[in-house]
């Protein structure tokens, strides 16, 4: 048990030019000791940051403190030598590509325990517990490489339960994950809270599901100068605004026999590794329809965007515009086709906000529409005033709004968007589907959108398609 | 064998044999060396490479010996099987062992610093994850108009940003993993040097060096 006491907190990113502008200003809140905490705050108020400070990782990799100190169990952070951290408080990362050091899922398990100085004869009944206790006994000796997002976050918890962490803190964890797998880490988190009295500490944006688990609400706003634990009603009243809209009566549209098919699958096979994801013996996706794409983690649905992307191999047939993607040459197929990758970084090209809305003004296939429209724009997405930041320091969901909007720019004939709502607040989640839905039909796009948040993408999208034991199949509902 | 020995091992019969010219020498560690691959059970096209690969610059080395010097055929042949050697010694060496065993190797037998070991580790196991991301950025390019060609600065200013940033999400990660340059670690493999690892060191070493003194007495 450990309470994390955060005092009279400032902390800042120092600029180039020798200015230390506030990410954090004068917090203060007490995590309370086997506590199942929950961080909320609109994108970029520096949730990561906190969570980043009290695990220790900063001011070590990044930032400065400016004033005030963190204390866990009366310790200050900086104090506890880094060896013992791990015992004490352990992270999961909002990305989940980057928290492996090793090459499989055994391995950084091992590694982890080494670094604990964990005896090597009790490390494999450690290991296996671990893997037991997050059901993912079966990944074991898979590579770390080929898991999907939900997998990934999975084996980071079990190397957090393998680590015997007193504290653990989870930073937008569930951005890529389906809601089975997101309840199957809800309810083990919960279990480690009340058997073995962990304490928990978890930010979201998105507040769904957390009702029957969390004691606390707390509250980072938008400008990280105010954190406020929310009294029970109040934090009542916040849950309840997020109550999961009902989507199981949401009924769509089944695709019309006269709908002209965009893309066209025939006989096509997916695999990833030796693991067979979709053996399709048809499908269409329809010009001028926004076609929503779901399924569960590790089913092949990113994979499926890479294959019509050109950037995953796939054997049949699979046809843009009547031309098979394989053998279409790259400059032709991106001028018809692009990719909003799950990643905003591998989007960006250039360094400014600006320079990369510049870039996708200059070659879109409609300036004369995004030209007099692309400050509105930034002023729904609240990125007016980020237009000289280097984009790789925005946070995660203002690189999300930013990628979203320069991609929306080249409005090139069919846009795939992986997991593009991932890291939104409601109302940037709001403003972005609104955004898209206007130019996806002014500019007459056909879109195809991986999504696992269903909220709200009624009002956007005309079909749904779900991939299911290796099939991909229209259905009527949305849920 | 012990990983680090065999490496060691590797680079002295590479040192002795460059200031050495007995091609029966070369000749017969490059057979050794293909007898061990050979254990490592390569794949047919790994074989044909190993074969095909160092004939380029071992026949462009004995030609232009050949036709440019007057050193002589045995000089040429000694180039020609000092190349082979090199490489099947070599490859055997390597063919042999998994990176993961000779940086744990190095870490517990040489007591090079673990950040070392696990930073060399991680960055290996990103290689594959660095090819597929120079795909990603030549199609994220692609997909705004701007076609990055391998010339293009932009193709490298992108590679580098994310391998920064990779470099940092693998410390954070490794540290909040538990990991801690100065700490002491425990290994679940342990990797012991054995008597027989010190006996085929220095017997193999001895052997090569009666070898190339009896061949250089004839």
């Amino acid at each position: 048990m450990a309470t994390i006491a955060v005092n009279h907190l400032s902390f800042s990113y120092p600029t180039e030019d020798g200015q230390n502008p506030l990410t954090l200003n004068d917090l203060s809140a007490t995590f309370p000791s086997g506590g199942f905490s929950l961080l909320t705050g609109p994108s970029g108020s520096g949730k990561s940051t906190l969570m980043k400070i009290i695990s220790g990782l900063y001011p070590k990799f990044s930032g400065v403190i400016t004033a005030g100190e963190v204390r866990l169990n009366d310790t200050k952070i900086s104090d506890i030598p880094e060896s013992d951290r791990g015992q004490l408080v352990a992270m999961m990362f909002q990305n989940p590509n980057q928290q492996f050091a090793m090459d499989t899922v055994e391995r950084e398990l091992i590694f982890a325990l080494e670094n604990q100085q964990v005896a090597p004869n009790h490390m494999m009944a450690r290991v296996d517990r671990a893997l037991d206790y997050v059901e993912i006994t079966d990944l074991r000796h898979r590579q770390l490489n080929s898991l999907s997002g939900g997998e990934k976050q999975k084996v980071a918890l079990a190397v957090i339960i393998a680590m015997r962490a007193d504290t653990i803190l989870l930073d937008e964890p569930f951005a890529s994950v389906d809601p089975v797998a997101r309840q199957l880490l809800l309810s083990k988190l919960s279990r480690l809270q009340r058997e073995e009295h962990k304490t928990i500490l978890i930010s979201d944006h998105d507040l769904e599901d957390y009702d029957q688990y969390i004691d606390h609400l707390f509250i980072l706003n938008g400008t990280g100068d105010s954190l406020t634990l929310l009294d029970q009603t109040a934090a009542q009243q916040k849950m309840a605004a997020f109550q999961r809209q009902d989507t199981s009566n949401k009924q769509l549209q089944l695709p019309a026999t006269t709908d002209q098919a965009v893309i066209a699958a025939h006989q096509l096979t997916l695999t990833a590794g030796n693991a067979t994801l979709l053996k399709q013996p048809a499908i269409n996706f329809f010009k001028h329809h926004i076609t929503l794409l779901t399924g569960a983690n590790g089913t092949g649905k990113s994979t499926l965007l890479l294959a019509i992307s050109k950037l995953h191999q796939y054997a049949g047939s699979l046809l843009l515009n009547q031309n098979e993607v394989a053998k279409m040459h790259r400059k032709q197929l991106y001028q018809q086709v692009a990719l909003i990758f799950q990643d905003a970084d591998q989007q960006f090209l250039n360094v400014t906000v600006a320079e990369e809305l510049a870039l996708s003004l200059k070659n879109s296939q409609q300036p004369a529409y995004f030209k007099d429209r692309i400050p509105g724009f930034l002023k729904q997405l609240h990125l007016e005033q980020l237009q000289e930041h280097v984009v790789y320091t925005l946070s995660g969901g203002q690189k999300k709004k930013l990628q979203i909007l320069e991609m929306l720019i080249m409005a090139t004939p069919v846009e795939l968007f992986d997991e593009p709502f991932t890291g939104l607040d409601f109302t940037s989640l709001q403003t972005v589907m609104a955004i898209m839905k206007t130019v996806a039909h002014d500019c007459q796009q056909t879109m195809v959108i991986v999504s696992h948040q269903l909220f709200g993408l009624d009002a956007l999208v005309d079909y749904h398609v779900t991939l299911k034991d290796r099939q991909l199949q229209y259905v009527g509902g949305l849920a | 064998m012990n990983p680090s020995f065999k490496f060691l091992l590797a680079v002295l019969i590479a040192l002795e044999i460059s200031f050495t010219s007995t091609w029966i020498v070369n000749l017969a560690l490059a057979v050794i060396g293909l007898l061990l691959i050979l254990t490592s059970r390569p794949t047919f096209k790994r074989l044909i490479l190993l074969f095909f690969v160092p004939l380029i610059p071992a026949s462009a080395l004995a030609v232009a010996i050949l036709l440019q010097s007057n050193a002589g055929v045995h000089f040429a042949l000694v180039l020609f099987t000092r190349i082979y050697a090199y490489v099947f010694v070599g490859s055997a060496a390597t063919l042999t062992t998994t990176v993961s065993d000779l940086v744990m190797s190095l870490e517990q037998n040489t007591h090079i610093p673990s950040k070392f070991a696990y930073g060399f580790l991680g960055a290996f196991n990103l290689l594959p994850k660095i090819v597929s991301e120079v795909n990603i950025i030549r199609a994220a390019g692609n997909m705004r108009g701007q076609a990055l060609h391998v010339w293009s600065p932009q193709l490298y200013f992108k590679a580098i940003l994310a391998s920064l940033d990779w470099s940092e999400n693998l410390a954070e990660a490794m540290t909040s993993h538990g990991f801690s340059e100065e700490a002491p670690r425990t290994y679940f493999k342990q990797i012991r040097v054995r008597w027989w690892d010190w006996l085929v060191l220095l017997g193999s070493l001895v052997l090569l060096q009666v070898a190339l003194f009896g061949f250089h007495l004839q």
